[in-house]
């Protein structure tokens, strides 16, 4: 399969680049040398085996936003999001239609190699899953020694940046070669995180980040939600009401695998335009 | 799919039943109130004066009940307009029965002094306007009727024109001190019979809030005429 030359080769933020953003723009908004990171989600249609798990869904995710995803078990909320980096077809029997525009090139284009798109967008998971041997800094630069090319100094930059990207780095500094598991629930949670963006992806995925921490872990992760989204688009699943209520510039609320509605948090928390969008919030069903 | 905050809604069921009563209580009282300066009758302005412990205690019961669920509930939604338009409703109830208190205690001042009967019926006049008022703000707030709401502001209009009108009447019983004695008093009863009409139109603007998630002032106080709220 030929890689699309612009896909592979379009401006990835280095670390280094970090220092070069500027607040140039009229509004004052953040601008940076590298796509905006909108998602267009056109017609998406998703199954495991003859299961019907999406249907349908046109959506447009923001960049430099986050977009939480929130619905009943079932409703497609993880399907979704892992259809917008090409994991669902990982699973044996799970199939996609539709297409994902990533800066307005199609994600599911025959062309595109899907493990680079799996490096512009990331993905954290619910449950943290370092590697439980390797060291705290080898599990941050974990995918960058996969992609190879890269001193063991520029290594070492380079997880450090993650690190504090992450918000873990006071608390590891001292710890980098202790192994990973050793780390609290959600320092390892964060150290999944810093290995997600060690390369340096343009959108972060959350698939139930915090479900499986404690409170002070889970309003720790929120924060740094709302710190990575300066950089990066992030799409957010939670079965947690309040945390997509506290952490998200738009929720999406889906039902039997379509989209019910999408908007801006505050409107859909205070006044929703879908009864069922209504009745899901206010726990009438669920 | 099963409904999963039963118990909760339950209680935003009872909050808005006892905010209703609430509402009864506290036109029930204004209407007293007058009927007691009418009467001259000092059992009836101690009536009222005692009445209001019960207002108040609902009030505060309210009050507590609707902190404790934004505390532990973390209601959205209409929920969310319901709870936050039912602490605001349930304020102008309880500022409502604290006007006719005010009107009661005046009453009891001036028990002794003549009286006119023209200015007892212009008080009348404006009591029979802004009890409705209030009955007409909670049957909207219970039949979650907006087009109820917005004919509040058009019956606040008399009621702003007899407020008015009664410095004219009481000027002209500038030479009787007694008669202006009692007069002053009035214009002060009148003043607080034109606030219970303008709790009634902030109440419908809440109501306005709960049934369209925008909030609107239905009037304008720094302006000397209404707006309504198409006008924006």
């Amino acid at each position: 399969m030929e890689r699309d030359g612009s896909m592979t080769d379009s401006v990835v933020m280095r670390a280094s680049d970090l220092e070069n953003w500027s607040t140039g723009a009229p509004d004052g908004a953040r601008v940076r040398n590298a796509p905006a990171g909108d998602i267009e989600v056109v017609d998406l249609n998703a199954w495991f085996g003859n299961h019907r798990a999406l249907r349908d869904v046109n959506l447009s995710i923001n960049g430099r936003a986050v977009t939480a995803i929130i619905g009943p078990s079932g409703c497609g909320k993880s399907t979704l999001v892992r259809c917008l980096n090409r994991m669902h077809e990982e699973v044996r029997g799970a199939r996609v239609e539709g297409k994902v525009l990533f800066d307005g090139r199609d994600i599911y284009a025959p062309d595109v190699d899907p493990v680079e798109i799996r490096r512009r967008i990331g993905m954290v998971f619910q449950r943290p899953n370092p590697f439980p041997t390797m060291s705290v800094l080898d599990n941050a630069v974990a995918g960058l020694k996969l992609v190879g090319g890269l001193s063991r100094s520029e290594l070492r930059e380079r997880g450090e940046w993650a690190l504090r990207a992450a918000g873990l780095w006071e608390e590891v500094k001292d710890r980098l070669h202790e192994p990973g598991a050793r780390l609290s629930g959600g320092q390892q949670q964060r150290l999944c995180i810093a290995r997600a963006l060690a390369v340096e992806p343009e959108v972060l995925l959350m698939d139930e980040p915090a479900s499986a921490l404690d409170p002070a872990s889970t309003l720790r992760i929120e924060e740094l939600v709302q710190e990575l989204k300066e950089r990066y688009t992030v799409v957010i699943v939670t079965h947690n009401m309040q945390q997509a209520a506290r952490v998200s510039d738009w929720t999406l609320f889906m039902l039997y695998g379509e989209v019910v509605e999408f908007g801006p948090t505050s409107k859909l928390f205070t006044r929703p335009d879908d009864q069922r969008t209504e009745d899901y919030v206010t726990g009438r069903f669920g | 799919m099963p409904a999963i905050r039963s118990h909760f809604h339950e209680e935003l069921d009872a909050l808005e039943l006892d905010i209703l009563a609430m509402g009864e209580l506290a036109e029930r009282s204004v209407g007293r109130a007058v009927e007691a300066l009418a009467r001259n009758d000092r059992d009836e302005v101690e009536a009222v004066v005692a009445g209001d412990d019960e207002i108040d205690a609902r009030y505060l019961s309210v009050e507590q009940r609707i902190v404790e669920l934004l505390a532990l509930q973390t209601p959205v939604a209409s929920d969310l307009r319901l709870i936050t338009s039912m602490l605001h409703v349930n304020l102008h109830l309880e500022r409502i029965g604290d006007m006719a208190v005010n009107i009661a205690k005046t009453t009891r001042s001036i028990l002794d002094l003549p009286s006119s009967g023209a200015i007892l019926a212009h008080i009348q006049e404006m009591s029979d306007v802004v009890r409705p008022m209030i009955r007409t703000a909670m049957e909207a707030f219970r039949t979650r009727d907006l087009d109820l709401c917005l004919r509040l502001p058009a019956m606040d209009d008399p009621v702003d024109r007899l407020n008015l009108g009664m410095y004219k009447e009481v000027a002209a019983l500038a030479g009787d001190p007694d008669a202006l004695n009692w007069g002053l008093r009035m214009i002060l009863i009148a003043r607080q019979l034109e606030r219970v009409g303008d709790h009634a139109v902030d109440i419908g603007e809440q109501i306005g809030f709960l049934l369209t998630g925008e909030f609107r002032e239905f009037t304008d106080a720094s302006h000397p005429v209404h707006l309504t709220p198409d006008a924006g």
